[in-house]
């Protein structure tokens, strides 16, 4: 970790960055509480990390956030200034005339104040359960439209599946992969392809891309058999143009994210 | 009051710092709309969660409005210190732990480039978009992974399949990279 006794810059960016392991870290901590240099390099790879900060989409907070803080830090200035009254009292006046002021100032000190603290930790804590239940409605209303979403996506699928116009396509094996086989359902009609296969396991930078290879012209991505590729369960879906007269279905092996055309080899192929 | 005004961006943030010291709310307010909108963002998008987001960006002008005197000019930045609580305090609700709390003298952050106003915040914005649109996509992904998601250099490499050295040096390059847009 450090060169000669002080520690690398790239290490102290690592640490900056929150990305050094709890025993790593606590280990350059201490270091750095006792160096000075490696402190003020430290302070340093903060910055540099916290540019990072910038890379974030730019967006601005609710109007309400800035009332309530200013709000918020009013009542301390008012607290504090109740609290600090009976000293100024006892700065000015002295003798006969100061006994009424320290009895109505006791009692602002022993009642009224508590109470207005009181008070505001109780607006406060209801503003921040406003807050909460209106993050947990917006949450649920959302959880309900994507359930309505999936409902909706189910029916379809069901519908095409059910379809007297559906043709069953069975995908062979073409080449070294063994035991691998496939299946599609699809509807020329809704222009809908649904296909579930095994295969064997890519690199994390390759794909398998389903393909429409239609009666003339070229092949069409029907989606994608792994990240980017839109799943139920373990079936796989995919939208053509409607009404496309499919020769066959192919799935080849292509870069992370597919491509517009095959580029790589044929994994399995099945004529309708 | 400073010449320039209660919310003029000309205000440094020491003068600033130094009259909400004296309890004057303008100047919090000043620097509130200085710096909102930069904490909220990076505190979103570590969160995705607007809500929780704004909870964190009160709790720090809150505590600079109660402790303000224990900023140091000579310790670092304050935009610095705003940038580096709020991250930290957002991974730290991320991962359910609540034990983060910078106090306002705890951490020197240098930052090494001028954001006293929006138009040098947004000549920062645009200088890092484009070095983070250049950068090979696993290496932003590794430094995304670390600063936004609180990941160990460890994690990164059991998430990516890649060896840690493989890792570090993404994140090493991202950073000289980064490190551009203070040239």
């Amino acid at each position: 970790m450090s060169n000669g006794e002080h520690i690398r810059v790239a290490e102290l960016e690592l640490f900056a960055l929150g990305a050094l392991p709890e025993a790593e870290a606590a280990a350059l901590q201490a270091h750095v509480s006792g160096c000075g240099e490696c402190a003020m390099k430290l302070a340093e790879a903060r910055g540099h990390a916290a540019l990072l900060a910038f890379a974030a989409k730019q967006d601005r907070p609710a109007g309400t956030i800035k009332a309530e803080l200013m709000a918020r830090i009013r009542a301390n200035r008012e607290a504090e200034e109740r609290y600090a009254w009976p000293a100024k009292t006892e700065e000015r006046g002295g003798g006969q005339a100061r006994r009424k002021p320290e009895a109505k100032s006791s009692l602002l000190t022993w009642v009224l104040v508590p109470a207005a603290v009181v008070l505001t930790l109780v607006s406060f804590l209801l503003s921040w359960q406003n807050r909460r239940i209106a993050a947990e409605l917006d949450r649920e209303h959302k959880e309900a439209e994507a359930l309505i979403h999936d409902r909706e996506e189910i029916e379809k699928l069901v519908g095409v599946l059910a379809a007297p116009d559906t043709v069953t396509v069975k995908l062979a094996r073409m080449g070294d992969a063994a035991n691998a086989n496939g299946v599609v359902k699809f509807n020329a009609k809704a222009g809908v392809v649904l296909y579930a296969a095994d295969l064997p396991k890519l690199p994390p930078d390759k794909s398998y891309q389903m393909w429409l290879v239609p009666e003339s012209g070229a092949p069409i991505s029907a989606g994608l058999l792994g990240p980017g590729g839109h799943a139920w369960g373990r079936m796989w879906t995919g939208e053509v143009p409607a009404n496309t007269q499919a020769k066959a279905f192919a799935v080849t092996i292509e870069p992370v994210g597919g491509m517009a055309q095959p580029t790589g080899p044929k994994i399995l192929l099945g004529a309708t | 009051m400073s010449p320039q005004g209660a919310t003029g961006e000309a205000t440094t943030d020491w003068t600033l710092m130094v009259r909400i010291g004296q309890k004057d709310e303008e100047a919090l307010s000043a620097l509130y709309d200085r710096y909102s909108g930069l904490v909220f963002s990076e505190a979103k998008r570590i969160l995705r969660d607007a809500g929780a987001a704004e909870e964190i960006l009160q709790d720090l002008f809150y505590q600079i409005w109660r402790t303000s005197q224990r900023f140091d000019p000579a310790r670092g930045s304050l935009a610095g210190w705003l940038l580096v609580a709020a991250r930290n305090r957002a991974i730290s609700k991320l991962r359910r732990n609540n034990t983060v709390s910078e106090e306002l003298d705890e951490k020197g952050v240098t930052l090494g480039f001028d954001v006293e106003s929006h138009a040098a915040q947004n000549l920062v914005l645009d200088k890092v978009r484009a070095v983070m649109g250049s950068l090979p996509e696993n290496q932003r992904e590794a430094l995304e992974c670390a600063y936004f998601e609180g990941m160990s250099h460890t994690e990164i490499a059991e998430k990516t399949g890649q060896p840690l050295g493989t890792v570090k040096t993404r994140i090493r390059s991202a950073m000289e990279a980064l490190k551009k847009v203070l040239r």
